[in-house]
């Protein structure tokens, strides 16, 4: 029996999913997964590149193992670009980011239901317990279109290096 | 860099629909209001930063020992009443589906 919220599984899921038939694949060269087959359809693409690197509009999520809570949101327009995301439901069920009207019509979407976030971890390399989460600075996920945009929310509200398994934001 | 000089009450127009305006100077400390449309982003310059910085820090830190990770993620979120237990987040996604 799975009990947590389902949104996590469905973005775990469309990621795990293996390519379908319908749609083209494509070939990508990551430097942590080596060469990467790509369904056409799965990758995400930012209306906005992440804050810092702007070479980098394609991702796609890749499954971090069946252990794991996260996810990879690998670039596949540099292939050394890698972050770990998790669905904040499962580290902070408080965490209710307001996503803005605009940043939904830039997502093609009036609906919620439609929409996923996830937040970017931060895992110091000498020390992977002193993990932390941006609820800062989310990414919105419009889950059927593919497209994605970092959001900055209110700086006075949410922290940018949230240590996870605190009790408050 | 554009230079402008302005007293308080006065504005400068970026384009035909962005406006911002000097409201009150005081003690080295300028109040400015920004009339500016909706999709248009308006933050103090700091907030850019930090969450720039902060990619910048989780791309580079990214672990390659994934195990390493795992294992102490499952230990900082042991305890968090949002998340499943062991044997459920033992389940991968992929086994998930026939039980939605």
């Amino acid at each position: 029996m799975i009990t947590m919220n389902t949104e996590p599984i469905r973005l775990q899921q469309a990621a795990a999913t293996p390519p379908s038939k319908d749609h083209t694949t494509m070939k990508f060269m990551t430097s942590r997964f080596g060469t990467l087959e790509v369904d056409a359809g799965k990758i995400i693409t930012f209306v906005q590149p992440l804050l810092g690197f702007p070479e980098s509009i394609r991702f796609i999520l890749h499954p971090h193992g069946p252990e794991s809570p996260c996810i990879w949101l690998q670039s596949l327009d540099d292939p050394n670009l890698a972050f770990v995301a998790i669905h904040p439901a499962l580290i902070l069920a408080s965490y209710e980011p307001e996503i803005a009207l605009h940043v939904k019509a830039e997502l093609k979407t009036d609906s919620d239901n439609e929409l996923d976030v996830l937040v970017i971890l931060t895992i110091p390399r000498d020390n992977p317990t002193a993990v932390t989460a941006n609820l800062l600075g989310p990414i919105v996920i419009n889950v059927n279109k593919r497209l994605a945009k970092q959001i900055l929310l209110d700086p006075l509200k949410h922290d940018c290096c949230w240590p996870i398994g605190s009790k408050a934001a | 860099m554009l230079i402008l000089a302005r007293k308080p009450g006065e504005s400068i127009a970026i384009d035909s629909n962005i406006k911002i305006r000097v409201l009150e100077i005081k003690g080295g400390l300028v109040k400015l209001g920004v009339e500016a449309p909706n999709h248009v982003a308006v933050h103090r310059e700091e907030v850019y930063q930090r969450i720039l910085e902060q990619n910048r820090k989780a791309a580079l830190e990214a672990p390659i020992d994934m195990l390493a990770l795992t294992s102490a993620l499952q230990n900082s979120l042991a305890g968090h009443s949002a998340l499943p237990d062991k044997s459920q987040q033992a389940t991968s996604p992929g086994q998930d589906k026939d039980q939605k």
